[in-house]
């Protein structure tokens, strides 16, 4: 991915680079949230909802309902007292000479979601589509897929035998910050929304991608053409900013997602501090029906700093240089005994 | 050398053990740390800072042992994105270069003088609390 970054300054180019043509609106399955009582939804000179400006979805709310829990909301009493258990497990120590131990201390760098902007959020579950929070069954065909991929995966070889083994985190291509669907990440989880008449931008902290998003109504892209975020198109819904992306390349899959998945976003200024952020993921070839579910953005401090995660990282060279020298160690520990 | 500095920081592990497991949880590494550095390889460092990378996905200290009188090894320690540190005003120059460095991390599998930076704690035993007021509000 970071090889499209574009910074704001291209948008320009990117808007010739793109052909015209005309919107395709989905109707919204779901209301859309209103803005609380006697909140204004600020305007921007072109008239438009007003989100510009910096957010976080950081939240400990988990996207699947978590088992033995019932209903689609807590008290806040009861969020309260989970983002407090939450927190503390965050920071809680870990017992020397365990792999767990073999890390950085989050909380000495600042990275704990309690010392960010904390999107709070009533639900059980980010999932609230279906009813009991969870991501729907798959379907045969998919399950077929992900014996596929477990296979090509085995195939590949060991997950540090080659630089395209690793994750797609780890290579810094995309993170799930970016998405779409934009996910919170366990630290920075922030966002730039820049707005025009015509186009939005969400910059994405983690890992330093941008989508510019057209608004003027153009049709979406060539199936032809697949991009890692997919293509994406937006339009107004009342004051909602409705983004439909297609076209992704099938390499970043969203909990198993194909080629094939479509992703509905809808972004709603409720109040002054929060955007309600709510997508739907709708991919025929893996699970047997729709799933949708929402987070909040809060407003935030800016600005974002640049990320700059960058593709033969220290810690990658430093991951697979180390499984080599533990390769030569071996073969040398096995011909000593073979000689012997 | 290296060699030297392992088996002078075995010796030290145990003594420090109780610090060590002042150290929190990663609930989520950018990479494979355990992958990248070796569990079996504890080691605590003390040195002056020399170079602090801010720079992203991590970032790097770097720090000289002493390890004789004259004799000085310069290890290099990762450390967690600066991004948040940046945010809350943290910059290279709030531990400024010269700053006594005690570091408890695991040596790189590749053998060379490179760690990850466990914990990091001042010459009086005080923990360096990067980030924000609220790591440290939760320490007093």
């Amino acid at each position: 991915m970071h090889h499209r970054f574009i910074s704001s300054g291209s948008i320009a180019a990117t808007v010739i680079a793109m052909s015209l043509l005309t919107a395709n609106p989905v109707a919204a399955q779901t209301p859309d949230p209103t803005p609380v009582a006697g909140y204004t939804v600020p305007r921007t000179a072109d008239g438009q909802p007003d989100f510009e400006g910096f957010w976080s979805n950081a939240t400990y709310t988990p996207l699947q309902r978590r088992d033995g829990v019932a209903g689609e909301f807590y008290t806040a009493e009861e969020v309260a007292a989970s983002e407090a258990r939450a927190a503390e497990r965050e920071s809680a120590q870990t017992v020397p000479g365990t792999t767990a131990d073999v890390h950085y201390d989050f909380t000495q760098f600042g990275l704990d979601r309690s010392q960010s902007t904390l999107a709070s959020s009533l639900r059980t579950s980010l999932i609230f589509d279906p009813p009991d929070g969870r991501i729907p069954p798959r379907t045969t065909a998919g399950e077929r897929i992900m014996a596929q991929r477990e296979e090509q995966a085995r195939l590949r070889g060991g997950r540090f035998d080659a630089v395209e083994n690793n994750q797609l985190s780890d290579r810094c291509i995309i993170m799930g910050g970016a998405g779409p669907p934009m996910m919170n990440m366990v630290y920075n989880s922030n966002y730039q929304i820049v707005q025009s008449r015509d186009y939005v931008m969400f910059l994405i902290e983690m890992i330093h991608d941008a989508r510019i998003i057209p608004l003027d109504g153009r049709e979406q892209a060539d199936a032809n053409v697949r991009q890692w975020m997919g293509t994406s198109r937006g339009h107004w819904e009342g004051d909602t900013l409705v983004v439909e992306t297609a076209n992704f390349n099938g390499k970043n899959p969203i909990r198993g997602s194909t080629e094939n998945m479509i992703v509905t976003e809808r972004f709603t200024r409720v109040d002054d501090e929060t955007i309600v952020y709510r997508f739907t993921i709708d991919d025929a070839s893996m699970w047997t029906r729709p799933w949708s579910a929402e987070l909040p953005m809060k407003k935030t401090i800016g600005p974002l700093f640049e990320h700059a995660c960058h593709e033969g990282n220290y810690g990658l060279y430093n991951t697979l240089v180390g499984a080599r020298r533990e390769e030569r160690l071996a073969a040398e520990a096995a011909a000593a005994l073979k000689s012997n | 050398m290296h060699t030297r500095m392992i088996r002078m920081t075995r010796m030290i592990v145990p003594i420090l053990g109780a610090t060590l497991a002042l150290a929190a949880v990663p609930v989520w590494a950018h990479h494979a740390f355990a992958a990248e550095f070796d569990v079996n390889k504890p080691l605590t460092l003390e040195g002056k800072l020399t170079r602090w990378e801010m720079i992203n996905p991590h970032s790097w200290f770097y720090i000289d042992v002493e390890v004789t009188e004259g004799e000085v090894i310069q290890w290099a320690v990762e450390g967690g994105s600066p991004n948040q540190l940046i945010r809350e005003g943290v910059t290279q120059y709030t531990v400024p270069v010269g700053t006594m460095l005690v570091v408890e991390g695991y040596q790189a599998k590749d053998g060379t003088n490179k760690a990850v930076g466990r914990n990091f704690t001042l010459p009086d035993g005080s923990r360096l609390f990067l980030g924000g007021s609220a790591a440290g509000a939760r320490t007093k």
